[in-house]
Protein backbone atom coordinates (compact mmCIF):
# COMPACT_ATOMS: atom_id res chain seq x y z
CA UNK A 1 0.00 0.00 0.00
CA UNK A 2 0.92 3.63 -0.77
CA UNK A 3 2.53 5.68 2.25
CA UNK A 4 2.04 9.21 3.89
CA UNK A 5 5.41 10.46 4.32
CA UNK A 6 5.28 14.07 3.68
CA UNK A 7 4.01 16.98 4.75
CA UNK A 8 4.35 20.76 3.87
CA UNK A 9 3.72 24.04 5.76
CA UNK A 10 3.79 27.07 4.19
CA UNK A 11 5.46 29.71 6.29
CA UNK A 12 6.69 32.84 6.45
CA UNK A 13 8.86 32.32 8.86
CA UNK A 14 10.64 28.27 8.40
CA UNK A 15 13.02 29.31 10.78
CA UNK A 16 11.24 30.27 13.75
CA UNK A 17 8.19 27.61 12.77
CA UNK A 18 10.99 25.06 12.49
CA UNK A 19 12.67 25.59 15.75
CA UNK A 20 9.06 25.52 17.22
CA UNK A 21 8.60 22.07 16.22
CA UNK A 22 11.87 20.69 17.46
CA UNK A 23 11.53 22.43 20.65
CA UNK A 24 7.72 20.49 21.34
CA UNK A 25 7.91 17.61 19.88
CA UNK A 26 11.55 16.72 19.27
CA UNK A 27 11.10 16.54 15.86
CA UNK A 28 15.01 16.60 13.96
CA UNK A 29 15.84 19.05 11.62
CA UNK A 30 17.08 16.80 9.03
CA UNK A 31 17.63 18.99 5.87
CA UNK A 32 18.05 22.58 4.93
CA UNK A 33 17.16 23.73 1.76
CA UNK A 34 17.15 26.54 -0.36
CA UNK A 35 15.75 26.06 -4.41
CA UNK A 36 13.96 27.35 -6.85
CA UNK A 37 10.33 26.02 -5.11
CA UNK A 38 11.42 26.94 -1.63
CA UNK A 39 13.40 27.60 1.11
CA UNK A 40 13.03 25.84 4.60
CA UNK A 41 13.40 23.50 6.26
CA UNK A 42 12.57 19.45 6.48
CA UNK A 43 11.84 17.78 9.85
CA UNK A 44 11.72 13.91 10.74
CA UNK A 45 9.76 12.31 13.11
CA UNK A 46 11.21 8.75 12.69
CA UNK A 47 8.33 8.28 9.81
CA UNK A 48 7.57 11.83 8.65
CA UNK A 49 8.93 13.84 6.74
CA UNK A 50 7.48 17.58 7.50
CA UNK A 51 8.68 20.31 5.50
CA UNK A 52 8.22 24.28 6.55
CA UNK A 53 8.83 25.71 3.86
CA UNK A 54 8.90 29.38 2.45
CA UNK A 55 7.10 28.97 -1.04
CA UNK A 56 8.76 30.92 -4.50
CA UNK A 57 5.79 30.47 -6.00
CA UNK A 58 1.83 30.35 -5.54
CA UNK A 59 1.70 26.61 -6.57
CA UNK A 60 -2.22 26.40 -4.61
CA UNK A 61 -3.59 29.89 -6.32
CA UNK A 62 -4.19 30.73 -2.42
CA UNK A 63 -2.00 33.62 -3.34
CA UNK A 64 1.89 34.13 -1.78
CA UNK A 65 0.74 35.26 1.60
CA UNK A 66 -1.09 31.45 2.44
CA UNK A 67 0.56 30.02 5.77
CA UNK A 68 -0.32 26.59 6.85
CA UNK A 69 -0.75 23.29 5.03
CA UNK A 70 0.33 23.26 2.05
CA UNK A 71 0.28 19.88 0.54
CA UNK A 72 1.01 16.19 1.58
CA UNK A 73 3.50 13.46 -0.47
CA UNK A 74 2.53 9.57 -1.03
CA UNK A 75 5.58 7.45 -1.40
CA UNK A 76 4.33 4.84 -3.97
CA UNK A 77 6.01 1.68 -5.57
CA UNK A 78 6.03 2.93 -9.04
CA UNK A 79 5.21 6.72 -10.01
CA UNK A 80 4.40 6.02 -13.49
CA UNK A 81 1.73 3.68 -12.53
CA UNK A 82 0.52 6.13 -9.58
CA UNK A 83 0.58 9.45 -11.95
CA UNK A 84 -1.92 7.19 -14.63
CA UNK A 85 -3.95 5.88 -11.63
CA UNK A 86 -4.52 9.56 -10.33
CA UNK A 87 -4.76 10.63 -14.01
CA UNK A 88 -7.93 8.00 -14.61
CA UNK A 89 -9.57 9.28 -11.63
CA UNK A 90 -9.66 12.92 -12.68
CA UNK A 91 -6.21 14.06 -11.26
CA UNK A 92 -4.69 16.67 -13.41
CA UNK A 93 -0.62 16.70 -13.22
CA UNK A 94 1.19 19.82 -12.31
CA UNK A 95 5.12 19.54 -12.49
CA UNK A 96 7.72 16.94 -11.78
CA UNK A 97 10.75 18.41 -9.44
CA UNK A 98 13.91 16.92 -8.78
CA UNK A 99 14.17 17.44 -5.41
CA UNK A 100 17.73 17.65 -3.19
CA UNK A 101 19.07 14.49 -1.56
CA UNK A 102 18.12 11.11 -1.39
CA UNK A 103 14.17 11.83 -2.08
CA UNK A 104 15.36 12.29 -6.11
CA UNK A 105 12.34 12.73 -8.48
CA UNK A 106 8.90 13.91 -7.41
CA UNK A 107 5.23 13.77 -9.25
CA UNK A 108 3.39 17.30 -8.24
CA UNK A 109 -0.61 16.56 -9.14
CA UNK A 110 -3.52 18.21 -8.24
CA UNK A 111 -6.79 15.76 -6.93
CA UNK A 112 -10.12 16.98 -6.07
CA UNK A 113 -11.27 20.22 -5.33
CA UNK A 114 -7.91 21.29 -6.29
CA UNK A 115 -5.69 19.64 -3.03
CA UNK A 116 -1.87 19.45 -4.14
CA UNK A 117 0.34 16.41 -3.25
CA UNK A 118 3.44 14.36 -4.61
CA UNK A 119 3.98 11.04 -5.33
CA UNK A 120 7.36 9.66 -5.14
CA UNK A 121 9.24 6.09 -5.34
CA UNK A 122 12.13 7.40 -2.74
CA UNK A 123 11.41 8.39 0.85
CA UNK A 124 11.80 11.75 1.42
CA UNK A 125 14.49 13.18 3.92
CA UNK A 126 13.62 11.77 7.28
CA UNK A 127 10.69 9.77 6.00
CA UNK A 128 10.41 5.80 6.34
CA UNK A 129 10.59 3.80 3.11
CA UNK A 130 7.67 1.29 2.29
CA UNK A 131 7.19 -2.01 4.06
CA UNK A 132 7.88 -3.76 0.95
CA UNK A 133 11.13 -1.99 0.21
CA UNK A 134 12.59 -3.04 4.08
CA UNK A 135 11.91 -6.65 3.89
CA UNK A 136 13.17 -6.71 0.37
CA UNK A 137 15.98 -5.07 2.03
CA UNK A 138 16.06 -7.57 4.75
CA UNK A 139 15.54 -10.49 2.29
CA UNK B 1 9.25 10.75 20.50
CA UNK B 2 6.02 12.20 19.55
CA UNK B 3 4.68 11.19 16.16
CA UNK B 4 2.93 12.35 12.97
CA UNK B 5 -0.49 10.28 12.66
CA UNK B 6 -3.20 12.58 11.43
CA UNK B 7 -3.95 14.90 8.40
CA UNK B 8 -7.27 16.59 7.71
CA UNK B 9 -7.99 17.97 5.07
CA UNK B 10 -11.53 20.79 4.08
CA UNK B 11 -13.40 19.64 1.34
CA UNK B 12 -16.81 20.10 -0.07
CA UNK B 13 -17.62 16.56 -1.03
CA UNK B 14 -15.94 14.39 1.62
CA UNK B 15 -17.29 11.09 -0.09
CA UNK B 16 -15.94 11.95 -3.60
CA UNK B 17 -12.70 12.75 -2.28
CA UNK B 18 -12.44 9.91 -0.10
CA UNK B 19 -12.90 7.62 -3.50
CA UNK B 20 -10.53 9.41 -4.82
CA UNK B 21 -7.98 8.50 -2.53
CA UNK B 22 -9.14 4.92 -1.56
CA UNK B 23 -9.37 4.23 -5.54
CA UNK B 24 -5.52 5.68 -6.25
CA UNK B 25 -3.69 5.29 -3.10
CA UNK B 26 -5.71 1.86 -1.74
CA UNK B 27 -6.41 3.80 1.28
CA UNK B 28 -8.80 2.23 3.64
CA UNK B 29 -12.28 3.62 5.06
CA UNK B 30 -11.75 3.12 9.10
CA UNK B 31 -14.74 5.61 9.86
CA UNK B 32 -17.13 8.02 9.24
CA UNK B 33 -16.98 10.96 11.70
CA UNK B 34 -19.89 13.22 12.24
CA UNK B 35 -19.46 15.54 15.12
CA UNK B 36 -20.19 19.14 15.59
CA UNK B 37 -17.43 20.08 14.42
CA UNK B 38 -16.98 18.09 11.36
CA UNK B 39 -18.62 15.61 8.91
CA UNK B 40 -16.74 13.35 6.59
CA UNK B 41 -14.57 9.86 6.10
CA UNK B 42 -11.37 8.48 7.75
CA UNK B 43 -9.11 7.19 5.95
CA UNK B 44 -5.80 5.18 7.05
CA UNK B 45 -2.76 4.34 5.27
CA UNK B 46 -1.44 1.60 7.89
CA UNK B 47 0.17 4.45 9.72
CA UNK B 48 -1.45 8.14 9.50
CA UNK B 49 -5.17 8.62 9.73
CA UNK B 50 -6.36 11.09 7.07
CA UNK B 51 -9.46 12.94 7.76
CA UNK B 52 -11.75 14.11 4.78
CA UNK B 53 -14.28 16.57 6.32
CA UNK B 54 -16.64 19.19 5.43
CA UNK B 55 -16.07 21.59 8.60
CA UNK B 56 -19.10 23.06 10.34
CA UNK B 57 -17.15 26.17 11.66
CA UNK B 58 -14.60 28.27 10.56
CA UNK B 59 -11.52 26.89 12.60
CA UNK B 60 -8.90 28.27 10.63
CA UNK B 61 -10.30 31.88 9.93
CA UNK B 62 -9.52 31.52 6.24
CA UNK B 63 -13.87 31.49 5.59
CA UNK B 64 -16.40 28.41 5.60
CA UNK B 65 -14.89 28.29 1.55
CA UNK B 66 -11.71 26.94 2.31
CA UNK B 67 -10.44 23.72 1.14
CA UNK B 68 -7.11 22.06 0.87
CA UNK B 69 -4.83 20.53 4.18
CA UNK B 70 -6.57 22.07 7.29
CA UNK B 71 -4.47 20.62 10.16
CA UNK B 72 -2.11 17.65 11.55
CA UNK B 73 -2.59 15.50 14.89
CA UNK B 74 0.66 14.90 16.94
CA UNK B 75 0.38 11.52 18.78
CA UNK B 76 1.60 12.05 22.35
CA UNK B 77 2.33 9.66 25.40
CA UNK B 78 1.13 12.43 28.13
CA UNK B 79 -1.03 15.14 26.64
CA UNK B 80 -1.39 17.32 30.19
CA UNK B 81 2.49 17.26 29.61
CA UNK B 82 2.53 18.33 26.19
CA UNK B 83 -0.05 21.00 27.10
CA UNK B 84 2.16 22.83 29.66
CA UNK B 85 5.43 22.34 26.92
CA UNK B 86 3.26 24.19 24.07
CA UNK B 87 2.17 26.76 26.51
CA UNK B 88 5.33 27.46 26.96
CA UNK B 89 6.48 28.34 23.66
CA UNK B 90 3.54 30.36 23.10
CA UNK B 91 1.15 28.06 21.14
CA UNK B 92 -2.68 28.84 21.66
CA UNK B 93 -4.69 26.26 22.78
CA UNK B 94 -8.13 26.56 20.93
CA UNK B 95 -10.56 23.90 22.30
CA UNK B 96 -10.66 20.08 23.53
CA UNK B 97 -12.36 17.39 21.66
CA UNK B 98 -13.95 14.22 22.50
CA UNK B 99 -14.68 12.28 25.42
CA UNK B 100 -18.52 12.45 25.52
CA UNK B 101 -21.20 11.08 23.08
CA UNK B 102 -20.13 9.02 20.31
CA UNK B 103 -16.51 9.80 21.06
CA UNK B 104 -16.14 8.72 24.39
CA UNK B 105 -12.83 7.61 25.45
CA UNK B 106 -11.21 9.89 22.57
CA UNK B 107 -9.65 13.01 23.06
CA UNK B 108 -7.74 15.18 21.48
CA UNK B 109 -6.67 19.10 22.15
CA UNK B 110 -6.13 22.08 19.72
CA UNK B 111 -3.56 24.36 19.38
CA UNK B 112 -2.58 27.51 17.30
CA UNK B 113 1.32 26.90 16.29
CA UNK B 114 3.27 29.54 15.22
CA UNK B 115 1.92 31.40 11.96
CA UNK B 116 -1.62 29.86 12.98
CA UNK B 117 -1.12 26.60 12.16
CA UNK B 118 -3.76 24.34 14.01
CA UNK B 119 -2.50 20.82 14.93
CA UNK B 120 -3.91 18.28 17.78
CA UNK B 121 -1.93 16.60 20.11
CA UNK B 122 -3.85 13.48 21.48
CA UNK B 123 -2.72 9.83 23.28
CA UNK B 124 -5.35 7.72 22.24
CA UNK B 125 -4.53 7.16 18.22
CA UNK B 126 -7.24 8.76 15.86
CA UNK B 127 -8.92 5.61 14.06
CA UNK B 128 -6.74 3.66 11.67
CA UNK B 129 -3.10 5.41 12.72
CA UNK B 130 -0.50 3.38 14.28
CA UNK B 131 0.50 3.68 17.96
CA UNK B 132 3.45 5.21 19.06
CA UNK B 133 6.16 2.59 19.31
CA UNK B 134 6.72 0.55 22.45
CA UNK B 135 9.66 2.07 24.44
CA UNK B 136 13.14 -0.10 23.57
CA UNK B 137 12.91 -1.27 27.10
CA UNK B 138 8.97 -2.35 26.85
CA UNK B 139 10.02 -4.29 23.84
CA UNK B 140 12.91 -6.28 24.99
CA UNK B 141 11.25 -7.75 27.92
Amino acid sequence: MAKLRHLAIAAKDPDAMAEFYVKAFEFKIVRTSDGPLAYGHHLSDGTIDLAILRFKSDQIGKGMDYTGLHHFGILVENVDEAQKAVEALGGRHYLDTTVQGPGGFEVKMYGPEGVLFDVAEHPWTGAAALPSAVKAAAD
Amino acid sequence: MPKLRHIAIAAEDPEAMAEFYKRAFDFKEVGRPNGYLADGVFLSDGTLNMAILKFKTDQLGKGMEYRGLHHFGVLVEDVDAFTKKLDELGARHYIDQGQDGHQAGYFEKKFFGPEGVLFDIAEHGWAGAEPLPAPLKDAAE
